[in-house]
């Protein structure tokens, strides 16, 4: 393991410790952002394997997260508002639910089971090819759940879903799956990923099956997706098939080629600068008032802000802030090295 | 010295308005978070403009128990995730005595436990869903009719007025409103001796129903009406390809229906097109919406766009008249206030709550569309309403 990565890990703990005081000390609007924020770092984290690091460049993502948000709901609803919510589920499902943690690890197996059998003939594919192929699986999972009546409820607002979802869990589940990402990204596995992206031919001569490596990014991304919609159904508590569509496959895009592609750190900071920045600029569009002067309110001014400053970044630095770097501490120097300097005259 | 004396201009007019705002009574504060941008904001903004305008109205008037009232508004861009944000901010931020937003159920089911934890009462004006209210809980109130009512009122119009015996029933298959009121109305048309002779779905977005016309133009008996539960965005283009492929029967539908892109996409297509909605918003329409659209028309430089207007207004009224039964600004007694509503006259009907159910019984409008004009067809309040 490296410093760097011993360093990040530490972060990590700490941050989650502190996670536990912070969602009794912050007011529940602070409380309730970082959560969200951190649900949506891993769901952005989760698209970096596949988009970044093999160049798949999926936009079928977000059905992974229906997939999970769906199969976490209804494996937890209690059974008494199961019974009058999806009054037709199939006895199997009817009579039982699981808690919290056992329903999102269903829920995040469910959806790379999803993924090995979509991404099988899918990865065949390369190019704008599998973006548009993927795509099309976006859609259809969003046929699915609109028709698949007595599992989700069709079109109309899935709801009832107990309100798990804290800060020490997203936060939690974060740094597990950027511990499990960033691991396997600097395996060799990893570097097999980043060398079916260089040079496919180069790649095979050397002995890296184009395919199985690149179903293996795709459906280790699915599992953390899976993860992710599970906590965001446990979140808000409500959704409906149409909250996992274009609008939200944009918003996590924009975070991923924000913060640079291929790129773990890059893939957070990318969230948390879009997800800070339109928290603010939505407080400011609200309009202020410095006594006498006082600025009207300009709603929907903050989404053209916020696109406004996505072209400048993209203009100044066109592979994100990041790019295919991560964020690496200096290694310092090594304890031996140390002892020697102290013991010098 | 020209530039310190302005200094000195700024400086006493900020503090002359600091004093003026510590002299007046503290606000009643009412949380109002709406869709102003995004997917839902033809209808949300002008219920928030409605709403406005009550509130400076009663303002002008002397306020509520002395004090005036104070909108806190949010913008919830049409996404679930920021309606969690902005509600957790504003029960967060100070005290509120009630709150009123949203025309849709999916905002209003994402904001519902955070108030309901709170135990803050919210009145939406226009999620039209009857079931809403049970499945946040005991703050959830509806200022407007249930679906349920509306389709019915439909139902009741299309076989007693429009003498339809069969009626062909198309629905978007992609919202909970479209869904229900579907629903709804094949159990009130057929309750009323009307058979549907089939069925079809689109989705919200599709840019043509060449199939599902022509299906509809092949059937051996051909339906007297067609019932499309229909969203705003797409009303007109359907109306408009309707009648562009020959089929002239009566369209019906429900609120959706009730924007101006009805007519100014459907254009003549919209003709012999009937929905019902909470008000009709025309100068030929009763006293007080005229009134309401003189005054709407002065605030905000235009017309009322649609009933969602008037509801946001009668939604204020409401919140108003529970706080001063009420007495006080405290959530829980303005709760049980709101509950209590008897006989409330608003512009849009008279609300009542029934013990125990946050869906007032109010009368639905028809309304009508001849030679590219609305024209007030029929006041209905079914017989029959289906259970939500």
């Amino acid at each position: 393991m490296s410093r760097t990565q011993t360093i990040w890990i530490g972060i990590g703990v700490v941050l989650l410790a502190l996670s536990f005081f912070a969602q009794n000390l912050l007011p529940d609007y602070a409380v309730r952002v970082l959560t969200i924020t951190c649900i949506n770092a891993l769901l952005v984290a989760s698209m970096a394997p596949a988009n970044g690091m093999t160049g798949v460049f999926s936009l079928g993502h977000v059905g992974f997260v229906a997939v999970g948000a769906y199969a976490a709901g209804i494996l937890s609803l209690p059974v008494a508002t199961k019974g009058s919510m999806l009054p037709d589920l199939p006895g199997w499902l009817a009579g039982w639910y699981l808690s919290f943690l056992p329903s999102t690890l269903v829920a995040g197996c469910v959806t790379a089971a999803v993924a090995i059998v979509v991404g099988a003939p899918l990865l065949r594919l390369s190019g704008h090819f599998v973006s548009v192929a993927t795509l099309g699986f976006l859609v259809i999972v969003n046929e699915i759940v609109i028709n698949a009546d007595s599992l989700t409820r069709g079109a109309r607002t899935f709801t009832g879903v107990p309100l798990e979802t804290t800060l020490p869990w997203a936060l939690g589940w974060l740094v597990v799956g950027l511990i499990a990402l960033g691991r396997i990204a600097s395996s060799p596995t990893g570097r097999a990923w980043r060398a079916t992206r260089e040079d496919v031919v180069a790649a095979r001569a050397i002995g890296i099956e184009t395919q199985p490596t690149r179903l293996s990014a795709f459906v280790l991304g699915a599992f953390f997706a899976g993860i992710g919609g599970a906590l965001y159904a446990h979140y808000l508590g409500s959704f409906s098939p149409k909250s996992f569509l274009f609008a939200y496959t944009f918003t996590l895009i924009s975070m991923l080629v924000i913060g640079g592609m291929g790129s773990l750190s890059g893939a957070v900071l990318g969230t948390v600068v879009v997800t800070a920045l339109s928290e603010v600029l939505r407080n400011l569009e609200r309009g202020m008032d410095f006594g006498a002067l006082s600025i009207p309110p300009l709603y929907g001014a903050s989404q053209i802000a916020l696109g406004l400053l996505f072209i400048a970044i993209m203009i100044l630095r066109p592979e994100g802030l990041l790019g295919p770097r991560e964020i690496r501490f200096p290694n310092a120097r090594s304890p031996k090295e140390t002892t020697h300097d102290s013991a010098a005259p | 010295m020209t530039l310190l004396r302005r200094e000195l201009l700024l400086g006493l007019a900020a503090s002359l308005a600091l004093m003026g705002a510590a002299l007046a009574a503290d606000p009643i504060r009412i949380a109002a978070p709406f869709n102003v941008t995004g997917g839902l904001s033809s209808l949300d903004a002008p219920a928030l403009n409605g709403a406005k305008l009550k509130v400076a109205e009663i303002n002008a008037a002397g306020g509520v128990l002395g004090r005036p009232l104070e909108l806190e508004v949010f913008d919830t861009k049409s996404d679930a995730t920021t309606v969690a944000s902005v509600a957790s901010q504003l029960v967060g931020g100070g005290k509120l005595a009630a709150g009123i937003g949203f025309t849709d159920s999916d905002s209003a089911l994402a904001l519902g436990p955070i108030f309901q934890k709170a135990g803050i009462p919210f009145v939406t004006p226009g999620a039209t869903s009857p079931k809403l209210p049970d499945q946040v809980g005991d703050t959830m109130f509806l200022a407007c009719f249930g679906d349920n009512v509306q389709a019915a009122a439909g139902a009741e119009f299309v076989r007693d007025q429009l003498k339809a015996k069969q009626v062909f029933l198309l629905r978007d298959n992609s919202a909970e409103y479209t869904t229900l009121l579907a629903k709804y109305f094949e159990a009130a048309y057929v309750k009323a001796g009307g058979t549907i002779i089939g069925h079809d779905d689109y989705k919200s977005g599709d840019k043509s129903l060449t199939a599902q016309i022509t299906k509809i133009k092949a059937m051996a008996t051909k339906p007297d009406a067609i019932y499309i539960a229909a969203n705003p965005d797409d009303i007109g283009l359907v109306v408009k390809q309707f009648r562009q492929a020959g089929v002239m029967q009566p369209i019906i539908g429900g609120d959706g229906y009730d924007t101006p892109l009805l007519l100014s996409v459907g254009g003549k297509g919209a003709n012999d097109v009937y929905f019902s909605t909470h008000a009709y918003m025309a100068a030929d329409g009763t006293k007080p919406i005229q009134a309401f659209i003189k005054a709407y028309n002065a605030a905000n430089k235009t017309d009322p766009e649609n009933a969602f207007a008037a509801l946001g207004y009668d939604t204020v009224a409401l919140v108003a008249d529970a706080i001063k039964r009420a007495g006080s600004d405290d959530p829980a007694k303005v709760k049980e206030a709101l509950a209590a509503t008897k006989g409330l006259e608003g512009i849009t009907g008279t609300i009542s709550f029934r013990p125990g159910v946050r869906v007032p019984d109010k009368t639905a409008t028809i309304i009508g569309v001849k030679d590219e004009k609305l024209f007030l067809a029929a006041q209905v309040t079914p017989s029959f309403v289906p259970a939500p």
